[in-house]
């Protein structure tokens, strides 16, 4: 039976106090998060590298991520079709998974007897719902990004950002952490940590990983060919130095060629302050023609490359023009997370296992149902619109929040205190006597 | 055919200063605007978690309410009502929704309302900044250079910008009824427009949400800082009293 508006309200309300105490994880994680959002809505925000700020870079290319977005989300069928043929010509393994379990059996089907998976860090896999699916196998999960190693090191398991997990753990902290776990001390340094994380765990990553996951911060139609961003090495690694690498992405990663993957990986760079060092291209499995012209498979790199393209709720959600379809166009740039009147003053209390913010909300409401949405916080959104504003494709998250919050208050989910507005404004004409 | 002035119901309720101050405003430009008793809430809050049916019921009994007073045109002073009265009345009843709806600051910043007003301040050089409100940068025909032409035709009075402002303001964490439900968003969110005063010695706004979320701020945290309403602070110079004193 689903809980009343009262219980949902009474649960949020107390997470909140949670994070209002000093010296808990929920409080640490905001005072994290408050000077994150801080920093990025500042006017300077990226002057220190770049001649003009982030908002600049964005409104600089603002036309061409609406055009790249409506034409894929208007011609969906024609560009994953497109995508799909060129990617299997070029000797990619393509599934096209309708739906989020089809694709998790199909990735089952892909790890066979391995029982060990070498990840980066995937927003799409969670939504996707394999990280649940390789758990309830007892498959080992190993995060190679250094923020979820860290999280997986605390067993942190509250909403996180998902651009830096681990950011909010103190050098003390993760020293005393490694001591406790792995035996091993360490100078409480930033530099001392890593270098014991180089020492060890790149070894491994460069000689143990038979398969590995990844999502894909874009991908061509044009050419096939998959874009992924980092800055640590670990997505080089892993996508070279294995057996075989799977992409598992929604199919709302497809842009119309490698030139606007590559401006919306940028993109993804300079809206989340991450120096994308290193940007992958990746158009097929490894291989040589060195022998006497004969094409052969699995050269240095990955002998395989797996491509997952789920749909679930995408062609659904445009066909039907569900209330979330505009998120759709997403980028996947998190930009409406920083300036977010909610997610500034709640942090990882608005949030969902998918994430932070108003889009880690709609990815709950999607998959788990409005009841879920409420409990993480939905009612915390004031419908200020600065998602909009900051969205490089002007979606606005606020106003699929507010169709969110009337079915909530129609299904007698929403907090009482509003309900009771809601009834003064039809019966007595003000909701203030 | 009658030109109304649109308090709101959270002004109406809460301000009555303001709302005498902006009746007296507005009618010193224009003695023809009408305050009438039994104003309907716009319904502003209801577009949160009302169905459509409820709000089409309402906006409908808000509209023959206008009807019945033979209201064309309408001053409002609260930035909700401009924001939903713009938007959700003409989304919701087309042609049906015939009225002329301006937001106070508009009517002001009228060229000829403003020489009319021939606004002055005589005392020391004062620097003030202004809120953008959600509710008014937001609207269909968003309101964002009005304010700054009222402020700065005043002799004397400066404008200092907020690091965010203009579209990329800090909503001051009070719409959405989450002032009532969830206080500690529009009190983080407020200490942070205050943090961004700077130079400013007056946090002015046009919005009675803001407003009430600043004065719960200035007053939990004793902060020295004025908030005032735009319209007190109009009333305030034409009467030759110090803004600065609350």
């Amino acid at each position: 039976m689903s809980k009343s508006g009262k219980e949902l309200y009474d649960k949020v309300k107390e997470k909140i106090e949670t994070s209002q105490k000093a010296g808990t994880l929920q409080n640490k994680f905001g005072t994290f998060w408050k000077m994150a959002c801080t920093i990025k809505t500042r006017q300077h925000d990226m002057r220190y590298l770049y001649e003009d700020t982030s908002r600049e870079f964005v409104n600089r290319n603002r036309d061409r991520f609406i055009e790249m977005r409506e034409e894929f989300v208007n011609n969906m069928d024609m560009y994953v079709e497109k995508c799909i043929n060129i990617m299997r010509k070029k000797n990619f393994i393509v599934h096209h998974a309708k739906t989020n379990e089809e694709a998790q059996k199909i990735f089952m089907e892909e790890l066979g007897d391995n029982k060990i998976i070498y990840k980066s860090k995937s927003t799409e896999a969670k939504d996707i719902g394999i990280l649940d699916v390789l758990k309830e196998n007892n498959i080992e999960i190993k995060e190679t990004d250094l923020g979820d190693v860290l999280v997986q090191l605390f067993n942190y398991t509250l909403p996180s950002f998902q651009v830096g997990p681990g950011a909010h753990f103190t050098e003390e902290e993760i020293a005393n952490k490694i001591k406790e776990v792995h035996g091993v001390e360490l100078e409480p340094k930033a530099q001392a940590i890593v270098e014991y994380f180089r020492n060890t765990f790149r070894n491994e990553l460069l000689n143990n990983v038979k398969v590995s996951l990844t999502s894909a911060n874009a991908i061509s139609a044009e050419d096939g060919t998959i874009v992924l961003g980092e800055n640590e090495g670990n997505i080089s690694l892993i996508t070279r130095a294995t057996e075989k690498h799977i992409v598992v992405c929604g199919i709302t990663k497809i842009v119309p060629n490698v030139l606007d993957a590559v401006l919306m990986t940028q993109l993804q760079s300079r809206i989340n302050n991450v120096s994308f060092n290193y940007i992958s291209l990746i158009s097929g499995p490894s291989n040589t023609s060195d022998i006497q012209g004969t094409s052969v498979q699995g050269m240095y790199g990955a002998k395989e490359v797996v491509v997952i393209l789920v749909d679930d709720w995408r062609t659904k959600a445009a066909k039907e023009n569900l209330i979330y379809a505009d998120f759709l166009k997403c980028l996947g740039c998190k930009s409406c997370i920083f300036p977010c009147t909610a997610s500034r003053a709640f942090g990882n209390i608005y949030a969902s296992k998918y994430g932070l913010g108003a889009t880690a909300i709609i990815r709950d409401y999607i998959h788990n149902g409005i009841e879920s949405a409420v409990k993480n916080g939905l009612f915390l959104c004031t419908g200020c619109e600065n998602c909009y504003h900051w969205c490089p494709v002007s979606i606005n998250c606020g106003e699929i929040l507010k169709s969110m919050k009337k079915e909530a208050t129609d299904k007698g989910l929403a907090p009482p205190d509003l309900e009771q507005y809601k009834n003064k404004i039809f019966k007595d004409k003000n909701p203030f006597i | 055919m009658k030109k109304l002035i649109f308090l709101g119901c959270l002004s109406n309720t809460k301000y009555k200063d303001t709302c005498a101050n902006a009746i007296k405003l507005i009618k010193s430009i224009d003695p023809d605007y009408v305050v009438l008793d039994d104003a309907p809430c716009c319904g502003a809050l209801a577009y949160h978690i009302g169905n459509d049916i409820e709000l089409k019921d309402h906006v409908e009994f808000v509209n023959n309410w206008f009807k019945i007073h033979e209201i064309s045109e309408i001053v409002t002073i609260c930035a909700g009502c401009y924001n939903y009265l713009t938007k959700y009345y003409t989304l919701f009843l087309g042609n049906d929704f015939k009225i002329n709806v301006q937001h106070l600051l508009q009517f002001l910043a009228k060229p000829e309302n403003l020489k009319k007003l021939n606004l002055q301040y005589s005392g020391k050089r004062l620097k003030v900044s202004y809120h953008d409100a959600c509710h008014l940068r937001n609207a269909a025909v968003p309101i964002i250079e009005e304010p700054r032409q009222i402020i700065n035709s005043i002799d004397n009075i400066e404008l200092i910008e907020m690091e965010n402002n203009k579209t990329n303001s800090i909503c001051c964490g009070a719409g959405g009824g989450v002032y009532s439900i969830f206080k500690e968003n529009s009190d983080y969110n407020s200490k942070l427009i205050f943090d961004q005063l700077n130079r400013g010695k007056i946090l002015l706004t046009a919005c009675p949400f803001c407003y009430t979320a600043f004065k719960r701020v200035k007053d939990d945290n004793q902060l020295k800082k004025p908030v005032i309403k735009f319209e007190d602070f109009i009333i305030k110079l034409m009467e030759g009293v110090d803004p600065l004193i609350e």
